[in-house]
């Protein structure tokens, strides 16, 4: 395609486009103008009924847990999918001599880098435990708990070296993590069937309002999603940095 | 809106296009992250701590350090094959 035929495309494109885009523009709600009936009812019915704050979490692991659980099995197929991809070749092996292929700098870490790493990666894996732990009372829950511990682990891959970091990802727990995550949502959904109760309905006890243990059964779908994305993005993140590394010659 | 609204937005507005005006792509990568640190105080502005988390870890981490490996790997096949 030459340069005046695109041109002339995305003249005529425009001229098609852009009245729908004013259209929708004039006919938008305004800036922080507040007409959602589905937030509200939440907000005054889940304190009341569930015996947590977070609304987010209750609407993600109580309200629509089912559309949660979906979710939770498309995140488990995408990470399966990358982890066959990428694992077929190499197997299981450990041994690792990262960064050894010809023409890649190793360039040492700096000194600085090494400190911030060690002090910023313990306290943003234990960030990361606090927002899953409090996923019922404050913001946050089980995915942004795990993919903040799996960015901790990212920062102890940049202060120590990869040999190191690759010695404690051991890919069997990683893949328990993640493929037991997912297991016990299911079974929670479906604990609930075996007292004549409905598929993932709360029928644990809901503990006190804004206790960090409150909610009843939606602690134990939140710590499963927090171990099936924490296991998920960790998988995901070793299958990356192991293709850096070099394939052959390893024992 | 607040005046700190309409800056973060035009922050976001102005790193996005970074992302599509840088054509290195060790460049792009890094205005990818740039975009998403952006996103994280523009949530963080709008009152959504929750959505914030998830950006920062996923836009200025997770992705950033994805497509760095990639880029990489594909960098040396091409050395391995000359």
């Amino acid at each position: 395609m030459t340069r005046t035929a695109r041109l002339l495309l995305f003249a005529v494109a425009v001229l098609v486009l852009a009245p729908a885009g004013v259209v929708v523009a004039m006919n938008m709600p305004a800036f922080g103008s507040h007409e959602l009936p589905y937030g509200d009812a939440v907000n005054s019915t889940i304190p009341a009924a569930r015996h947590i704050s977070n609304m987010v979490s209750a609407v993600n692991f109580d309200v629509r847990g089912l559309d949660t659980l979906g979710e939770e099995f498309m995140l488990v197929c995408a990470v399966t999918g990358t982890v066959v991809l990428l694992r077929g070749e190499r197997g299981e092996k450990l041994t690792s001599h990262p960064a050894q292929m010809r023409g890649r700098l190793n360039a040492p870490r700096s000194d600085a880098l090494v400190l911030t790493g060690r002090l910023m990666g313990p306290m943003v894996l234990l960030f990361g435990l606090y927002v899953v732990l409090h996923a019922t009372v404050t913001p946050g829950g089980g995915f942004q708990g795990g993919v903040v511990i799996s960015s901790g682990l990212l920062l102890l891959y940049l202060c120590e070296d990869y040999q190191t970091w690759r010695w404690f990802m051991r890919a069997g727990w990683l893949d328990a993590c993640e493929g037991g995550g997912a297991l016990i949502f299911v079974l929670a959904g479906a604990a609930p069937l075996c007292f004549g109760a409905h598929f993932l309905q709360n029928i644990m006890p809901l503990g006190k309002f804004r206790d960090m243990l409150s909610g009843g059964l939606m602690q134990i779908v939140n710590a499963a999603v927090a171990c099936a994305v924490l296991g998920g993005f960790a998988l995901v993140f070793l299958e990356f940095l192991e293709e850096t590394r070099e394939p052959r010659g390893d024992p | 809106m607040t005046v700190l609204l309409a800056l973060l937005l035009f922050l976001t507005a102005a790193t996005g296009a970074g992302i599509v005006f840088s054509r290195d792509p060790r460049r792009q990568v890094l205005a990818i992250a740039g975009n998403g640190l952006a996103l994280t105080l523009l949530f963080t502005a709008l009152q959504a701590p929750d959505v914030a988390f998830s950006e920062l870890a996923v836009g200025t981490a997770a992705l950033p350090l994805l497509f760095l490996v990639a880029l990489a790997s594909v960098r040396t096949d091409r050395k391995s094959d000359l």
